[in-house]
């Protein structure tokens, strides 16, 4: 199959206008006729659910947790990027769209991040409509503020709970939409399978969490707004909840998955202290703005960093990289930390950690500041370690954060199952191989606000409106199977727990399968991943039953699904032998030890299909096309 | 009026209900005490004060009703919120702590809105539903006087100091009165008044107790 | 970091109709540096290694943001530490030897669904009823057409801050979801976007809340000191003006 990402034809700029105008309506009165299953409620799902009501489809949402209002888009902090240029600093949808390309080291669509640049301005008016509180200045206007290495200041942000006024702002239009009865809200369901009828999407399999009941549900189109699958690392900045099944039951029934090892890595978290960890915190990128980065010049000095003279501080940073600084992207201070740590010279008691330093800050514009610019993140950071970052530096240390690799799209968001789109991180559409600061809630948005409500009207005006309904064999069939996979988890009681099985999956993929990769790692980890699975169906233990609310099933069921995809990431990492974005590859190193990418072999997607159970994936190329930028390797020197 | 009625329904209008009966009662009371103090300038004048009210004719009827009806809105929406508070957790905690917003006036508002009704029954019987020929006086000394009646009539008036001391603040915050610049004052405010109030009329049994001069 | 041992005493209820009681485990060695939820993890650990069923709790992002966590802790909602969620309350905050009971947030509208789970819908209802401004994707004006003066916006997002845990109805003396209502209210009435809906937000959010069978506020200041985002009851304050003023001046019904 070739893959064909149906890019508009045109120049950059009139791409999405041409496709618009020649994207196939549905008649409003047709509209009523069309189901679709919506699964998710982050920023793209419920942005999705509440777009396609109002446009009068029938919608179906579906998510894990208790209620609409907690998918993980929530917890981002930083904000959300947009091209309005309201600071008159030179920022426009051209700049926006240069730096969301460059910043992903030149591994996406030139056309998708176009669209997404130019539609960053109707997000902003529309949260404001919805009437998300933005940071305001004095006069009443937007504030903004520069974010993650950008040049301009384009971030609009509300406090340090940007992701949460957002949600806040879709799960809101979507409920609207609940009321006028255009959406049925469908909570604490699990996706288990999706089922596929003659090559195209009809609905989809769930996991009723509180009776246990598997449900079918069948619709037109189904759209996945699943997230990430970061926590295949088990330590992540992911909820506890988020995980691969839903992307990974559609890539088994044809979906194909694109660049699973891009994954990113956020330098500044709160670090691990200790085995029973459950989850990694992220302290918002913001704090680079004003923190300085530094570990002590001498390897192992364990003194307390207000005993460590000035002329005995490593600045890496800032030394390695004088025109960025501290601000240098995300993979660069993650690899750079990393690298500090693994010469000896990371603090705090596991020596996994390196300074972030606001005494220069505070003395340059005074305590009362700092605290009003990161109270709330240095509160947050006290809460969990019981230090004041007002008085001695914080530790931070990099964490799995987000995964720009997903399901593969076209232009339409729609994937390699005809009638199956998908959205937000769950997608890999947009980010390349790295995404910059402020993005992923710009790309949620867009997707679901601005994108799917065009391009699903041109799949479905090319089917049928005929009622869809459960009664097709393959519903049946499809249930059968995953209420067959949870009789199978449940019959093996064996020794260990759900969690010490993914804990160990999550450390052999973070040492090799991390920032830093190589072939001999990564071979070692194919091998090793059968044995952790193979360890998984013999010997896990899952108390209960699968006929009630069952937290360990429920997540055994993903860590299953981890389990085989972790494979598929490690392939691909190992397929790639360049670094690139996040990763480092480490045969592929400049003489000054920094990432070299490879346009000559790499410059493409890596496109996977699921040939079978114990198969081999089958690789396909989406080449990549830079008709309006020169790919550049980068430099924050 | 179908307003007034889903007013009442609510949850809010019926807090509000309570607020303004609470606000009037309030008002009423402190000028019951304005007309007590007179007992404090002597017997003759008490006498007086008694004498010109009584002989304020129907108006002091149409006064009499209109605060039986305060009453009564104030103590069956008070008892309505109380089931229906009460039914809102069928199932209690375990342990029960607060989390430090509640005060001794707002735990125990039901109770000593129940002492307060209890009360204002016997006080009715002693003072309103009596001999009037007997001076005011007399009454006061003679009833107040009796150590049962007397300590009764304290317990009572403290029981009232605590309502107050939610009630008042509470009911500016029910009829949606909260601002930064003036909560410290209102919070302060509203708990002077209930205690001057409590005191004024606590002074009454007190002297009837304990002097042997009062109102003689 | 040093190590505690407490007794904890867990509301176990394997289902709605099902009746619950309080169970009795030794936590085993707890590191001070543990999250509350860590605890009960590493205590669902030895539970199921002992073919025990583990103790069923919401839980999910974990940094005090989803609002999904939450439980009673010896008579407090989300514990003892103030504008904390119980996934952000860490061990250091008890002594060694400490009893906690710990239960699940309790009220008529809060069905329990197991252990220490309990379905919140509600709150979502209340929403549905009129959280939210009427506009439908597409056509927004440009976001600084209407200046919004910054303390405003400040107050907006005060009130905005609410993660919807439940924490203020567990808290409430009668089971009242006021404060949740009114942060919704609060938030909306103070930007000019939610000015157009605001008698029939009012009126709607709290027929829903009283539908749905949570008490009424008696102003007990306890959903307030229970908060997990410190939301001010100065709040409902504003939720009673919107409503008495919706409801005696306005021509909704």
């Amino acid at each position: 199959m070739i893959l064909d990402a149906k890019i508009p034809d045109g120049p950059l700029a009139e791409k999405w206008d041409r496709h618009r105008f020649q994207c196939k309506l549905v008649n409003p009165a047709n509209k009523r006729k069309f189901d679709i299953i919506v699964v998710g409620a982050g920023l793209a799902g419920a942005s999705a659910s509440a777009s396609l009501a109002e446009l009068g489809y029938n919608v179906k949402t579906f998510c894990l947790q208790d209620s609409p209002r907690r998918g993980h888009s929530i917890a981002a902090q930083g904000g959300i990027n947009a091209a309005k240029n309201y600071q008159n600093d030179g920022d426009s949808t051209f700049r926006l769209f240069y730096d969301t390309i460059k910043g992903g080291d030149f591994r996406a669509r030139e056309a998708n991040v176009y669209r997404l640049a130019q539609v960053s301005n109707n997000i902003i008016d529309q949260c404001v409509a919805q009437g998300v509180p933005f940071a305001r200045e004095y006069g009443g206007q937007l504030a903004n503020r520069s974010f993650g290495g950008a040049q301009v200041s384009r971030t609009f942000y509300a406090r340090g709970q940007t992701g949460q006024q957002l949600l806040l702002g879709a799960y809101s239009a979507l409920m609207r939409q609940v009321k006028k009865g255009k959406v049925e809200m469908l909570t604490r369901r699990e996706m288990l399978d999706l089922v596929v009828i003659d090559g195209q999407t009809r609905g989809i399999v769930t996991r009723n969490m509180l009776s246990g009941a598997i449900e079918t549900h069948a619709a037109h189109a189904v759209v996945l707004a699943t997230g990430g699958y970061g926590n295949v690392y088990f330590l992540s900045t992911n909820a506890m909840a988020s995980n691969v099944t839903a992307a990974w039951r559609a890539y088994k029934r044809g979906a194909y998955f694109a660049n699973p090892c891009f994954v990113q890595i956020h330098p500044t978290c709160i670090p691990v202290h200790g085995t029973y960890q459950s989850k990694l915190t992220l302290m918002s990128e913001s704090l680079r703005n004003d923190g300085r980065v530094w570990v002590p010049k001498n390897p192992g000095d364990k003194r307390p960093p207000a005993e460590i003279p000035e002329n005995e501080r490593d600045y890496y940073l800032e030394n390695k990289y004088p025109s960025f600084g501290n601000l240098v992207p995300r993979d660069v201070a993650s690899r750079n930390a990393k690298e500090q740590c693994d010469q000896g010279k990371g603090v705090g008691s596991t020596g996994l950690a390196v300074y972030l330093d606001f005494s220069e800050a505070i003395g340059r514009d005074g305590a009362p500041v700092i605290n009003q610019k990161y109270g709330n993140l240095f509160h947050m950071y006290e809460k969990i370690t019981a230090a004041n970052p007002m008085h001695e530096p914080m530790m931070i240390f990099p964490a799995v954060h987000y995964t720009m690799g997903g399901l593969w799209v076209d232009y339409n968001l729609m994937s390699t199952i005809p009638g199956l789109f998908v959205l937000g991180e769950a997608n890999f559409s947009d980010h390349g191989a790295n995404r910059l600061g402020a993005s992923a809630l710009m790309q949620g948005l867009a997707d679901g606000y601005f994108v799917i409500p065009y391009t699903i009207g041109n799949y479905l005006a090319t089917i049928s409106s005929g009622t869809q309904s459960t009664e097709h064999p393959a519903f049946k069939q499809t249930a059968a199977e995953a209420a067959a996979k949870i009789s199978k988890l449940l019959a093996v009681k064996g020794k260990k727990t759900v969690d010490e099985i993914h804990r160990e999956l999550g450390l052999l993929m973070w040492d090799s399968c991390g920032m830093a990769r190589n072939a001999e790692g990564l071979r070692q980890a194919l091998d090793k991943i059968p044995a952790v699975r193979e360890e998984f169906w013999q010997n896990v233990t899952i108390p209960g039953s699968g006929h009630e609310l069952n937290q360990s099933l429920e997540r055994a069921g993903r860590v299953a699904d981890f389990l085989e995809f972790a494979e598929l990431m490690v392939v691909d990492a190992l397929s790639r032998k360049e670094s690139c974005g996040c990763h480092l590859r480490e045969e592929s190193q400049t003489e000054e030890n920094e990432a070299k990418r490879n346009d000559t072999d790499y410059s493409h997607v890596s496109v996977w299909e699921f040939t079978g159970q114990d198969k081999s994936p089958e690789f396909h190329k989406e080449p990549l096309v830079f008709e309006n930028v020169e790919p550049s390797q980068r430099s924050y020197k | 009026m179908g307003w007034i009625n889903s007013l009442y329904r609510s949850s809010v209008g019926k807090k509000s209900i309570m607020a303004a009966s609470g606000m009037l009662l309030s008002l009423f009371l402190f000028t019951h005490l304005l007309g007590n103090s007179v007992s404090f300038m002597g017997r003759d004048a008490f006498n007086a004060y008694a004498e010109k009210l009584h002989s304020m004719g129907n108006l002091i009827y149409i006064f009499e009703i209109g605060l039986l009806t305060l009453f009564l809105i104030h103590i069956i929406t008070g008892i309505i919120l109380y089931l229906e508070n009460l039914g809102a957790r069928p199932a209690r905690y375990s342990v029960n702590t607060s989390e430090g917003g509640r005060s001794w006036g707002s735990r125990t508002m039901p109770y000593t809105g129940a002492i307060i009704f209890v009360f204002i029954i016997v006080h009715l019987m002693n003072f309103h539903f009596t001999d009037k020929s007997v001076p005011v006086a007399d009454m006061v000394r003679q009833l107040l006087g009796r150590p049962v009646l007397g300590l009764f009539y304290i317990f009572s008036l403290l029981a009232v100091v605590l309502h107050l001391s939610h009630g008042v603040w509470s009911l500016f915050q029910s009829m949606g009165f909260n601002h930064e610049k003036f909560n410290g004052l209102l919070l302060k405010g509203a708990l002077v008044f209930s205690i001057l109030v409590g005191l004024g009329f606590i002074l009454i049994p007190v002297l009837a107790l304990f002097s042997r001069s009062f109102l003689l | 970091m040093s190590e505690i041992r407490l007794t904890l005493k867990i509301w176990r209820q394997q289902g709605p109709d099902a009746p619950g009681r309080l169970e009795t485990y030794e936590s085993g060695p707890i590191s001070t540096d543990m999250s509350f939820l860590e605890m009960l993890d590493v205590l669902n650990e030895r539970l199921t290694l002992e073919g025990k069923e583990p103790v069923a709790f919401d839980h999910d992002c974990r940094e005090g943001i989803c609002g999904m966590c939450g439980a009673v802790v010896n008579g407090q909602p989300h514990g003892p530490e103030k504008e904390t969620t119980l996934c952000q309350l860490h061990m250091r905050h008890f002594n060694n030897g400490d009893t906690l009971v710990i239960e699940p947030f309790r009220a008529r509208a809060f069905r329990i669904e197991k252990d220490l789970v309990v379905d919140r819908s509600g709150l979502d209802k209340m929403i549905t009823a009129g959280g939210f401004v009427s506009v439908n994707t597409g056509g927004a004006p440009d976001a600084n057409a209407i200046p919004i003066p910054q303390k405003n916006a400040e107050e907006a997002m005060d009130a905005a801050a609410c993660i919807g845990c439940g924490a203020c109805v567990a808290a409430c003396p009668n089971a009242s979801a006021m404060l949740f209502v009114a942060a919704k209210v609060s938030h909306l009435s103070l930007l000019p976007q939610g000015h157009p809906e605001r008698a029939r937000r009012a009126l709607d959010m709290v027929k829903e809340m009283d539908e749905l069978g949570f008490g009424n506020c008696s102003n007990e200041r306890e959903c307030e000191a229970a908060c997990p985002k410190g939301i001010s009851i100065r709040n409902i304050a504003r939720l009673n003006r919107e409503f008495l003023k919706a409801a005696i001046f306005s021509n909704e019904d």
